[in-house]
């Protein structure tokens, strides 16, 4: 592939901060990538969600959160037909040239509604490629986690090592699958669909320290206009801070990880615990097999036994 | 732009079809796309004089950041955060069969080591006869098992599942080569076979629990220091049952010391299992909870009472008889596969309790990593 204009690390940097929740980055991706729609029903537990989760078929996944306070994440109920908006509704303020719409719907009541473009994180510490036991996960030139379809055999393990629930095995298909960060896109020099079909560029597509280094000017202009919940995942923490050694596909949010289905500390599971695990199974596997003998030593002198038993009983030795 | 006439030939593939991975005429390349994915940067806020960002100041995002992942939790977590293994009863099953292999194969061991090598000859079919359908519960569990040779394309040390393939590859060929070794009537080969092929079987007995262990399904990962052992410990438990009940219909007479060795390695193990499985609940805190409820919580306490009452018929040997002893082994291989289930179930409850995961990622949960 000599169309490969560079390979630097690429990467995603999803402002939630602008995202309008309009779902063309989720249609842009399963039309390059050729992927079946998802049946269009509203995500379980209260949400207007209808894609539901990022999924084999669902590689960008627009996750709609509603914080509607307390006790959020319930569905508003709709007032019946013809029935007055609820009353805690302000009226708009009228007869001023310059209204202050964001003081206005704040004085409107807690109820929020954030929008977040979610896809495959690709890890520095990568869950699903430590896993993958055919090596059909690999890293790519441009520093992405790429699922090789064609080497795939879906045995599923890397299914539960992705903290972040991205990587799934289609039930039809047999196969994992995942976003590629648009390798085939990317190898043609052209940004992924996703970030192509962005209206507002609430997803940015760009070499990874230069993405970084806006998305940081980013969250200090949030905190300078007095947005102070404002703040990366995945990308500008200290050393030893990192999001699975850093997140190739970080976020800009202004809740808590959890409100959007994340997980606040995560890094590669087997990273994380293979060794002792390892070191404590063998060891007891020696135990084991040391006990089974020690279980035929205990009366005495079983050998003798056993071949007086064996002799008796005309068995071959 | 306009004036240059656009040859909207596709780059890959031909039009309307789909794309193949090698590209249709050599060099061919997208029209109207800016190299070194400059496309990127048409958007306005590449530009110098927007104010959609400013000069950073690193330890301000730094804290930021900090401020938002570490203290104490949101009241919400909504999820889904992550998702379940997608193994189906196979892989449990294998679980069991694997493990009576890897226990049969310590019993063969122990059995040479004391003399008997009729009932290690006896112990090594076991273990080949509980081996044999393990490979097929695999491939049958893979989404595309046409593809399970792919397992053995790579050799992996940092992934449990490529290790176990390979371990499992191996001890395979090693049992069945001990057995054949034992029907060409070559014993010293095959005690020597049979002794690599038990230590081979330690792995084949653990790597299940580390493989579980190694993921991120707060149940499993809080108890990997647990698991491997717990794994252990059933495996010599019913591998032992196993052979114990191979030797009784081979016809090895009762109060053969080999007989009563297999019942002290049963109860042991099974008591090891029991004793190893209640520390780690405690230790798990409220992780704890994927144990105990649902359909997991059902199939763990009947495990449990299950190798209890075998336990129990073991004690009360004295008036119970040598059938007695029978129907103990049959309650410990029935507790021990029971025991795969929950816990392979166990996993798939914990994953889908959004807040035990996002709790225990938090680092707030009762049930706290050993680090």
């Amino acid at each position: 592939m000599s169309k490969a204009a560079v390979s630097e690390r690429l990467g995603f940097f999803t402002d939630t901060t602008v995202c309008i929740g309009c779902k063309a980055c989720e249609v842009a991706c399963k039309q390059w990538n050729d992927l079946p729609s998802d049946g269009g029903e509203l995500r379980a537990g209260g949400s207007y969600d209808n894609t539901k989760e990022l999924s084999a078929s669902t590689w960008r996944h627009v996750r709609f959160v509603e914080l509607l306070e307390p006790g959020g994440g319930n569905m508003p109920s709709l007032p019946a037909g013809g029935s007055p908006l609820p009353a805690a509704t302000p009226e708009l303020p009228s007869g001023h040239d310059d209204v202050d719409l964001l003081e206005w719907a704040e004085s409107a009541g807690g109820d929020r509604w954030l929008f977040m473009s979610d896809v495959c994180k690709h890890c520095t510490n990568a869950g699903c490629l430590d896993a993958c036991p055919t090596g059909a996960i690999f890293r790519s030139e441009f520093d992405t986690v790429v699922v090789q379809a064609d080497v795939c055999n879906g045995c599923g393990y890397c299914i539960p090592s992705c903290p972040f629930g991205v990587i799934d095995r289609d039930h039809e298909d047999g196969r994992a699958a995942k976003c590629t960060l648009c390798y085939d896109r990317l190898q043609d020099g052209l940004e992924p669909a996703c970030a192509k079909s962005c209206p507002t560029d609430s997803i940015q597509f760009g070499p990874y320290d230069q993405l970084v280094e806006r998305a940081k000017g980013r969250v200090t202009a949030l905190h300078q206009r007095g947005i102070d919940t404002a703040y990366l995942y995945g990308a500008g923490d200290t050393q030893g801070e990192e999001l699975a050694g850093g997140l190739g596909a970080f976020f800009l949010l202004t809740e808590r990880p959890e409100r959007y289905g994340l997980p606040a500390q995560a890094d590669s599971p087997i990273k994380e615990g293979v060794r002792q695990a390892t070191l404590a199974a063998m060891a007891a596997g020696l135990v084991a097999a040391a006990g089974v003998a020690a279980a035929f030593a205990v009366p005495g002198r079983p050998s003798r036994a056993n071949q007086l038993a064996s002799r008796l009983r005309g068995w071959p030795r | 732009m306009s004036q240059k006439r656009l040859k909207l030939v596709p780059a890959l593939g031909t039009r309307g079809g789909p794309a193949r991975w090698r590209r249709e005429r050599e060099g061919a390349s997208v029209e109207a796309h800016e190299q070194g994915f400059k496309d990127g940067a048409w958007s306005f806020l590449y530009g110098e004089d927007t104010e959609y960002a400013t000069t950073a100041r690193d330890d301000e995002v730094a804290k930021a950041s900090r401020r938002a992942r570490t203290g104490a939790p949101p009241d919400v977590v909504q999820g889904p955060v992550m998702k379940p293994a997608v193994w189906t009863w196979e892989v449990p099953l294998y679980f069991w069969t694997g493990g009576i292999a890897a226990g049969s194969g310590f019993v063969a061991l122990a059995c040479d080591l004391a003399g008997d090598s009729a009932s290690a000859a006896t112990a090594r079919k076991v273990s080949l006869a509980a081996l044999a359908p393990s490979p097929v519960l695999l491939i049958a569990d893979l989404g595309r098992p046409a593809r399970f040779l792919n397992m053995l394309r790579i050799f992996k040390p940092r992934s449990p599942m490529s290790m176990g393939v390979w371990c499992l590859t191996l001890f395979g060929n090693l049992i069945a080569a001990a057995v054949g070794a034992d029907l060409l009537g070559k014993h010293r080969e095959a005690r020597a076979i049979g002794a690599v092929a038990a230590v081979v079987g330690g792995y084949l007995g653990s790597y299940t629990g580390v493989l579980l262990g190694s993921t991120a399904v707060p149940v499993w990962s809080r108890s990997r220091l647990f698991l491997g052992p717990i794994f252990v410990s059933t495996a010599t438990g019913t591998g032992a049952a196993a052979c114990r009940l191979a030797l009784v219909a081979t016809g090895v007479p009762e109060g053969h010391p080999t007989r009563l060795a297999l019942g002290r390695v049963e109860t042991g193990a099974i008591a090891a299992e029991l004793a190893l499985s209640t520390i780690n609940e405690r230790q798990l805190g409220r992780l704890s909870a994927a144990l105990h409820e649902g359909g997991a919580g059902t199939t763990f306490s009947a495990a449990k009472w299950s190798v209890r009452a075998g336990l129990a018929l073991r004690l009360l040997r004295r008036r119970g008889g040598p059938v007695t002893h029978h129907v103990a082994s049959c309650l410990y291989l029935g507790g021990g596969l029971a025991f795969r289930y929950a816990w392979v179930a166990a996993g798939r409850h914990s994953a889908k309790d959004d807040r035990a995961v996002a709790d225990t990622a938090r680092g707030t949960g009762e049930g706290k990593a050993e680090q």
